[in-house]
């Protein structure tokens, strides 16, 4: 088995006073996919910003790479200003600048970013301004960005939002690749099907961990339901009203509610 | 070699334009424009302490703007008080430091050549420390432009890819700074911000890539010198002021351009066909 690339073990994160997550033990291999689910507010940004070093961290073990360049990240949404003067090019190029330092870009930078942005589909857009984007363009610039640093491990937080189906069926096919190539990925989503579909395991959090294991083994409805108290998702293709939620909405106690939209939509009308 | 004061001061203007403008464009960039003249306000109090002391001006107007920049810094770090609250006590409190010190000063200082400069008195001092700081211009824009850049554009990705902002911000601020001080003596401290903004501002809105502007805004700003110091001649007008104004002409010109190329060409039905077609 590859070796890992993230190796956390009884981990708590969080910005100072309480933690905001804690109880984390996982790992990420190399060319592994890892989902990490859990509900708004659970510590997901959190838990990527520990490994970051942007949030703080207590953990008997710590283990994520550490020299520049080598973890890419992919925020929810760009935060450029779509008025700033860039080109797609000069974006994906910043990939390259961690590892760069203060040298000038040779031909094999100027080579990497050009697959960069092949790899993600736009190379007949290299040339245009950032701003004159779509959304989804942006975003799979930003991949591409984070994808010209050669990263190690891949951050990617929410990268299914928003997309539409083409957009998302190439995403999907990027991170098999990646995993192909040996690139450790940690993906934040709420989409479990998707999880299903790429990440071999998953980090099921909300404040703790509830659990990390294979990701057939980790959604299951007991589980998610602990992960998501009062929330509504979508599981199977059903829609799943856990406990609180459907408490609070039908005044029933402890019964689990699993069925399909229409009928979930009629309820709560 | 010597020049006569025309010379210097076309010399002067030049080299000073070209700083202007390729600081500018970082100005612009990382949206300093209200810390800039700020800080040209701010650089006030230190010349006018310098010449009751009798020592250099700009070293004087530099002390100044180290010690009202670290003030700036200090309140924009205080909770709910931002950098344009920190910037605009700055501006105000500098500007009123200095009229103080004028006023208490034994000796009659030119205040007006503070204020609004008087190029055709450079003297070779300006000249080489305005060359210099060219130098050191376009040397730390070819080392850190892609830093400069990234950490301008995207602040929160810059530091997630493992980098610390705040040595792209220190760098920019120095420049800035040193900017200000090294053109005081072309267009003194108010009208200052005129020569770093206007240009680069204006060829923001005429070019869509930041490379392009490190051109267009050094040759604006320079355009803006040398006619500006032409027309005062010409004119007798007040250097400082008539290249101010031209900088902002050209900006104006350059938002004029920027309108008529935004605006769609053509009728309605040839812009869409489909509405024509049965």
């Amino acid at each position: 088995m590859s070796e890992p690339v993230v190796e956390i073990a009884d981990a708590s994160f969080g910005y100072g006073g309480a933690p905001v997550l804690s109880g984390v033990s996982f790992e990420v291999r190399a060319g592994e996919a890892v989902a990490l689910i859990g509900p708004n507010g659970a510590g997901k940004s959190t838990l990527l910003a520990g490994l970051l070093g942007l949030a703080q961290h207590e953990a008997r073990v710590f283990r994520v790479p550490a020299a520049r360049g080598e973890i890419g990240t992919l925020p929810q949404s760009s935060e450029i200003d779509p008025a700033f003067p860039v080109t797609l090019e000069q974006v994906v190029a910043m990939g390259r600048t961690p590892r760069l330092g203060l040298k000038w870009p040779g031909r094999a930078d100027r080579r990497i970013v050009a697959e960069a942005i092949e790899a993600v589909g736009l190379t007949e857009h290299r040339g245009t301004r950032f701003g004159d984007l779509s959304g989804g363009q942006r975003q799979r610039a930003l991949l591409a960005r984070a994808l010209a640093g050669e990263p190690r491990l891949l951050l990617l937080d929410e990268p299914f939002n928003g997309l539409d189906h083409g957009s998302r069926d190439a995403l999907l096919e990027t991170v098999r690749r990646l995993k192909a190539q040996g690139v450790a990925l940690l993906i934040t989503t709420h989409d479990l099907d998707l999880a299903r579909a790429v990440c071999d395991r998953t980090l099921l959090v909300n404040g703790r961990q509830i659990a990390f294991d294979e990701t057939g083994c980790v959604l299951t409805l007991e589980r998610v339901e602990a992960a998501f108290a009062s929330h509504v998702m979508e599981i199977d293709g059903h829609t799943l009203a856990t406990t609180e939620h459907h408490a609070a909405a039908h005044g029933a106690h402890h019964h689990h509610v699993l069925q399909d939209d229409g009928a979930a939509g009629a309820e709560h009308r | 070699m010597t020049l006569d004061f025309f010379s210097r001061a076309l010399l002067e203007v030049t080299l000073a334009g070209a700083l202007a403008g390729l600081v500018g464009v970082l100005v612009v960039l990382r949206e300093r424009a209200f810390f800039t003249m700020s800080l040209t306000h701010a650089t006030f109090p230190g010349a006018v302490a310098a010449a009751m002391l009798g020592v250099s001006i700009p070293l004087g107007a530099a002390v100044a703007a180290v010690a009202l920049v670290a003030i700036a810094v200090g309140i924009g770090r205080i909770r709910s008080q931002g950098p344009a609250v920190a910037s605009g006590i700055m501006l105000t409190a500098g500007f009123a430091l200095g009229a103080l010190l004028q006023s208490l000063s034994p000796l009659a200082i030119d205040v007006e050549s503070f204020l609004i400069g008087q190029v055709l008195a450079v003297t070779g001092a300006d000249i080489a420390l305005t060359a210099v700081l060219l130098a050191v211009a376009i040397v730390v824009w070819a080392i850190a432009g892609p830093h400069l850049v990234f950490s301008s554009a995207d602040e929160g990705g810059y530091r997630r890819a493992g980098m610390r902002p705040w040595i792209p911000e220190a760098v920019a601020l120095a420049l800035i700074a040193a900017t200000v001080v090294a053109i005081m003596p072309v267009v003194g401290a108010i009208l200052g911000v005129a020569l770093i903004v206007a240009p680069a501002a204006a060829a923001r809105l005429v070019v869509r890539d930041w490379r392009a502007m490190l051109v267009v805004a050094p040759l604006i700003a320079i355009a803006s010198g040398v006619l500006g110091l032409v027309a005062s001649r010409w004119l007798e007008l007040a250097a400082g002021g008539a290249i101010a104004l031209v900088a902002a002409a050209f900006y104006g010109l350059a938002w004029l351009w920027a309108e008529a190329a935004r605006r769609p060409r053509g009728t309605i039905e040839t812009r869409t066909p489909w509405r024509t077609t049965p």
